[in-house]
């Protein structure tokens, strides 16, 4: 250990106390708010400290009944969920080949690659109105294969930036013996790359997942009722009512924070590297 | 694959372009008439969206500026060595993880005129004699959401720097330590020029997220009080949505991202003149 000045030491750790505080304390608070009861939120002064822990705000949210704010909010997890795990699913398949072509045949094409940034960098207002009227017509409104297959706009550039610098650090020499066996393109990507590939993989799925699964705009816009609507959308509803049920608007924002929070927790120091990977190189 | 690429990325924006020329409207009640560039006209003098347009440069500029300095700060603290870290370093990634909707709803809350968390504190504590209406009134609602962003998005330009700095070896600060170097020298001269790699990336990275904003504006005051924290991308939007009048709703879409293009030339041409 260094020795320190005593003056720099009280400074470091009140700065690292003023850090945690501001931290944690918001999404604290929320925790907080979610287990209290509705009338312990509405007292001057505030309550900070709830008179006995109440769950009814889960259960209400959590339990279905017919037309119910629970059979909403129960649909829209599921429908966040699906949406998302099909986005992910249909952008690593299309992103291995993309970023291989990408990588491998750099040249001509790299074009393609600043084009992909691109369509990164542009407000999705750019894209809504004509995505808008082409799903009306197709009738896709409200459907949330068609708001995964819009999220890959969002998703799959990510995907490919990522991952294409991954397959840049796998030395070619692999591949020219494979194909010295025979190996045909097919082959080569399956059992050359892809094993290498896989820890970059898990990561960017994550990331993709975290993304897909925060988005609001297009879901404001393409869903409307509990086939197809997203969490992000319920929760912003719930809070933009009228209704003073405090506690309810906190534990939707608990119940939709648990699986990014979770995934951040366990996975951070991958989600990390794959952050920081993402952005380093230019 | 290329063509398909294209196509994808394209499309849209002439699709875009053209209804800009004319004057749709959301459900097709009448034929769509071709009105040329009347809608960029009407829209380049309009107040309400070169206000708009001053909303989301102002947002952007703050709480980007704001988020760099703090993050960049939290991960030279984060860097010192001090018991439990570990533990402070994992709680960096919470504002990152939770979702915008949820924080906007989150600080909503806390914001809340009469039963707020913020309000009651700062009461509580003696700094408050009367409750605010944090976004609620005209001059310090934009402020209010700024802040609130700058809580989530701070924590991934911090954890960007962090990597970056524990990729500093400790030998370099060492020698300079004896070389007489005094705190502020060796940040300047040492920290500070491997850290701007990855700054540049998050500054990127954020400039683009934030000229863009709409969900946590819309979340927390849906453009009001007074349009006061309206962005271009809520304009477009309520203009297309709202007012159902897709034509102009796309004009000011288009410029809109001519101006993110100009921005994007910029940094660009910034990158090239660095490398040469």
């Amino acid at each position: 250990m260094l020795r320190r000045k005593p003056i720099y030491s009280i400074l470091l750790y009140g700065a690292v106390i003023c850090l945690v505080m501001y931290l944690i304390a918001p999404f604290l608070w929320l925790i907080i708010m979610s287990f209290s009861a509705a009338n312990d939120l509405t007292q001057k002064p505030l309550r900070w400290i709830p008179s006995r822990i109440d769950i009814s705000s889960y259960k209400d949210l959590l339990t279905m009944g017919i037309n119910s704010r629970g059979e909403l909010f129960v649909n829209a997890l599921r429908n966040s969920l699906t949406t998302a795990f099909t986005a992910v699913l249909i952008s690593l398949f299309a992103t291995v080949p993309a970023a291989w072509v990408l990588s491998r045949y750099p040249g001509k094409k790299s074009w393609v690659l600043t084009a992909a940034i691109f369509t990164f960098m542009l407000p999705p207002v750019a894209y809504a109105l004509p995505l808008y009227r082409m799903l009306t017509r197709l009738g896709w409104l409200n459907n949330s294969f068609s708001l995964a297959l819009v999220y890959c706009t969002i998703v799959l550039p990510f995907c490919v930036w990522l991952i294409k610098e991954n397959i840049d650090s796998i030395p070619y020499e692999l591949e020219e013996s494979a194909i010295l066996d025979g190996a045909g393109v097919a082959k080569r990507i399956l059992l050359v790359v892809m094993p290498l590939l896989l820890p970059a993989l898990g990561t960017v799925a994550l990331l993709a997942m975290i993304m897909a699964w925060d988005e609001y705009f297009y879901a404001l816009l393409f869903t409307s009722s509990k086939e197809a609507i997203t969490l992000p959308v319920v929760i912003a509803n719930l809070a933009s009512g009228r209704q003073s049920n405090y506690n309810l608007i906190a534990a939707g924002g608990v119940i939709a924070s648990t699986p990014p929070v979770l995934i951040g927790i366990l996975f951070q120091r991958a989600l990390i590297r794959g952050l920081v990977q993402g952005g380093v190189k230019e | 694959m290329i063509l398909v690429m294209g196509a994808v990325i394209g499309w849209p924006l002439i699709q875009t372009f053209v209804l800009s020329l004319t004057d749709t409207q959301l459900m097709d009640v009448s034929a769509p008439s071709f009105v040329g560039f009347e809608n960029f006209i009407k829209g380049l003098g309009n107040q309400g969206f070169l206000d708009a347009l001053k909303v989301s440069g102002l947002f952007a500029l703050v709480v980007v500026s704001s988020e760099m300095i703090l993050g960049t700060g939290v991960a030279l603290l984060l860097n010192e060595p001090f018991r439990g870290r570990n533990l402070v370093r994992a709680l960096l990634i919470l504002p990152w993880a939770v979702p915008t909707t949820v924080n906007a709803i989150m600080w909503r809350l806390i914001y809340n005129p009469e039963y707020g968390a913020l309000n009651s504190l700062l009461f509580q504590l003696g700094f408050l004699d009367s409750y605010i209406s944090w976004l609620g009134s005209a001059d310090k609602a934009l402020w209010s959401v700024m802040f609130a962003d700058v809580w989530k998005n701070f924590s991934l330009v911090a954890m960007i720097a962090l990597a970056s700095l524990q990729t500093l070896p400790d030998s370099q600060i060492e020698a300079a330590k004896i070389d007489g170097a005094g705190a502020w020298q060796r940040f300047r001269y040492i920290t500070l020029p491997h850290l701007i790699p990855s700054l540049q990336v998050a500054l990127v990275l954020r400039i683009i997220e934030a000229v863009k904003v709409f969900d946590i504006i819309y979340v927390m005051t849906k453009g009001g009080p007074a349009n006061k924290t309206r962005s271009a991308s809520i304009f477009v939007y309520q203009e297309a949505f709202t007012n159902s009048r897709m034509g102009s709703g796309a004009a000011y879409a288009i410029i809109m991202v001519s101006l993110i293009m100009i921005l994007i030339a910029f940094y660009i041409r910034g990158l090239s003149r660095r490398e040469k």
